[in-house]
């Protein structure tokens, strides 16, 4: 009898939708669920393996997608990071510029 | 001097500075719902210290005003992936509409598009059909029906394409208006912005600007360049000059080739928009790219199967024991010219079945050995030979005589080879330049190569006006008016592939009558070449089943990007709202959130593809020894 799995397609695609909303919550539940699959025993019955098959490569496209999604996400999470360094950057400068002006001060005195 | 009036004007200070960051954050919930508003906090200043008794006194702080929490970065990145995003939606939509052409509507009672794939094949069927018994009218009445429907479809589907591509021209010119409108209100914003805040962020203003650029990436291309004193300039994404601080500069559209063009500065920039993106990067590629490609596939297709078919019913025998002259060929179809316009314009010419040569030539009307060989093109590859070729040159009216130049155009045979034909020009005089079109050596059988050879004479101003062939008794006129010649004949026989006698126009004049080939004097040079053969390696319908799959792999493709950029564009809204907007999350949560779903993701993309190569690998069969 085949399990009640939901299908491979509508995993990947829920997934793309979760990294689309940032829903990390979401996207851990599915990181769960689908160590479960990769725990599952591979089925012996010919039935089952192609109807597992056939899963794999409807989900193709949707997996395309997936993938996109995700180095678009990568592509963010770098322009976030080098903002973050951007930003811890100029506070730096104005507090080593500060800490001079006022260094420079007490010297004139 | 300190006095108890310093002392109260100092807590009054402080209150007044209190005040006035109420009133910043007051604003930044009255403004909690408005779009496009960014939040300010408050600046503070230390205030000048007071002199008291000698003893320096701190005085407070003062409130200098707001600052909204913008990163320009963030919004920059934002409006890059909205560029993305509406040009992969534009052309999407478009890339739909069209494959929704291509869609076998199997409910429908009428034919259409979608079913020039079973077209093609009943057409083919019938002349099997009618092999059977070339004599019965019936079948022969189902051969011109077939075709009929064939080319029904086929010209009906050029047209809806046509249409498609109108609409798209329209779409691209509306965008004009709001892109100008737009850089007109972000040129005004900047200079208000230059005059108010030329140091500090202009708030509200900076909001208003931020928006109009928002708008403006969904629409086109653009890079933006912060210019001094808080100001920006604004181009498109390859250089041109849209706004430059105050001043923006206008978009003009005008008619090329019967399709609007784009100007910036009365510089035509319609390619680089093309490629730039915003909504009108996505028209312009459906209509320029997309469109055109499968317009031109649809062209090969009436292209290749009418000359065959028509070739091949011409050199049979009809019914009635006729077969086909130069003056009364007997074409089932409309005889194309050249291959662009052929899906258009294909329509069934012949009205009368008996014109159906089912017999081969010189046979009586019962054989049917040329319905076999109609049959048969459903096999055979698909494509046409060259029959007429342009060469863009420029003759230096300045070349000593005997001095040469060279043009090439690539041909096809019959059988689908190229070949480079090779146009040597050879200066005989003043006005007079000698010509000879070869093909290799190797192209024939006999291993020689014989050019076709004669005279031309340009006008003083420059425009071809006489042709002498070889052996001809007499020059002919170059123009348009009857009795006229506009092209040059060219015939090579002898292939060594076994092709027909190549036989080709060599045209003087473009479509409307002007010269392509002109003596001036500047550098001799081509510029340019156009031909209308191509080379078939596939059936009919091979080749229009791989134009429908491909057609379905660029719309999967496109929607594939689609889908990617509008996750990125949310991503980055997300992260802009948490440090732009009024709300409660701090940037630092909004960047975990992105870090945190990233990784997440990673693990799910991971595991998912491990269970769907295991899964495929499961189904494949193995071989058992």
């Amino acid at each position: 009898m085949r399990p009640a799995n939901p299908e491979l397609k509508e995993l990947v695609v829920e997934a793309s939708g979760a990294l689309a909303r940032l829903d990390a919550t979401r996207l851990e539940e599915l990181a769960l669920s689908c160590q479960a699959l990769t725990r599952a025993r591979s089925p012996e019955d010919a039935g089952e393996r192609e109807h597992l098959a056939r899963q794999a490569r409807e989900a193709e496209a949707d997996m395309a997608v997936f993938a996109r999604v995700l180095e678009a996400t990568r592509s963010n999470l770098n322009v976030m990071k080098r903002l973050r360094e951007l930003r811890a950057g100029r506070l730096e400068y104005t507090e080593r510029q500060a800490r001079g002006s006022a260094e420079g001060g007490h010297g004139d005195h | 001097m300190g006095t108890i009036n310093s002392a109260l004007s100092l807590t009054k200070g402080a209150l007044d500075a209190d005040q006035k960051a109420l009133s910043v954050v007051a604003n930044n919930v009255a403004n909690a719902n408005t779009t496009g508003y960014t939040e300010e906090t408050p600046d503070w200043k230390e205030n000048q210290p007071i002199n008291v008794d000698g003893i320096q006194v701190g005085d407070g702080v003062t409130e200098t005003g707001a600052t909204s929490q913008r990163d320009r970065i963030l919004e920059e990145r934002l409006d890059q992936q909205q560029q993305l995003a509406s040009a992969s939606s534009s052309r999407l939509t478009a890339l739909n509409s069209m494959q929704a052409l291509f869609t076998p509507d199997s409910g429908s009672a009428s034919s259409t598009a979608g079913d020039i794939g079973s077209d093609i094949t009943s057409f083919f069927d019938s002349f099997s059909s009618l092999e059977s018994d070339p004599t019965d009218n019936a079948l022969r009445e189902q051969v011109l029906s077939s075709a009929s429907t064939l080319a029904g479809d086929i010209s009906g589907t050029a047209n809806s394409l046509n249409a498609q591509g109108a609409a798209l021209d329209q779409d691209a010119s509306g965008v004009v208006s709001q892109v100008n409108s737009l850089t007109g209100a972000i040129g005004q914003l900047n200079l208000e912005i230059q005059s108010i805040s030329p140091h500090s962020d202009a708030g509200t203003l900076e909001d208003q600007r931020q928006q109009d650029l928002s708008q403006l990436s969904q629409l086109i291309g653009i890079n933006q360049v912060t210019t001094e004193n808080n100001g920006l300039s604004i181009t498109t994404t390859s250089g041109q000059l849209l706004v430059s601080e105050g001043q923006n500069f206008q978009l003009t559209t005008g008619t090329v080739n019967g399709a609007t063009d784009f100007f910036l500065g009365g510089t035509d920039i319609t390619s680089q928009l093309r490629t730039g993106g915003g909504q009108l990067g996505g028209y312009l590629t459906a209509r320029d790219v997309d469109i055109p490609g499968a317009l031109g596939t649809l062209d090969q297709l009436a292209y290749g199967i009418s000359t065959a078919v028509n070739a091949q019913n011409d050199s049979g025998t009809d019914f009635d024991g006729q077969t086909g002259t130069f003056a009364n060929p007997l074409y089932i179809f409309n005889e194309p010219a050249t291959v662009a316009g052929s899906a258009t314009n294909m329509s069934v010419i012949m009205t009368d079945p008996h014109q159906i040569a089912a017999a081969g030539a010189g046979s009586g009307t019962g054989d049917n050995s040329n319905a076999v060989a109609m049959a048969n093109l459903a096999k055979e590859p698909l494509g046409g030979p060259t029959t007429s070729f342009s060469l863009t040159q420029n003759l230096d009216s300045t070349t000593p005589v005997n001095g040469t130049t060279t043009g090439n155009v690539q041909v096809y045979d019959t059988l689908g080879k190229t070949y480079v034909a090779t146009v040597t020009y050879t200066q005989q005089g003043a006005n007079i330049w000698g010509y000879s079109v070869a093909l290799p050596a190797s192209a024939f059988a006999s291993g020689v190569s014989t050019p076709v050879t004669g005279t031309m004479t340009f006008s003083a101003a420059g425009n071809p006006i006489q042709i002498r062939p070889t052996g001809a008794a007499n020059p002919e006129t170059v123009g348009t008016a009857t009795g006229d010649v506009s092209s040059i004949p060219l015939s090579f026989a002898g292939l060594a592939d076994g092709a027909a006698t190549l036989n080709m126009g060599w045209n003087l004049l473009a479509a409307n009558g002007t010269s392509i080939i002109n003596q001036t004097v500047a550098a001799s040079a081509q510029t340019g070449q156009s031909q209308n053969g191509f080379a078939g390696d596939q059936t009919p319908i091979d080749y229009y089943s791989n134009f429908v799959s491909t057609l379905g792999a660029t719309v999967s493709e496109v929607q594939t990007e689609n889908t990617a950029q509008n996750a990125s564009v949310t991503q980055l809204q997300t992260q802009n709202n948490a440090l732009s907007s009024v709300n409660l999350n701090d940037e630092a949560a909004a960047m975990s959130k992105l870090e945190s779903s990233y990784q997440a993701a990673s693990q799910v993309f991971t595991l998912l593809n491990t269970v769907m190569t295991s899964a495929l690998n499961l189904g494949v069969e193995t071989a058992v020894s």
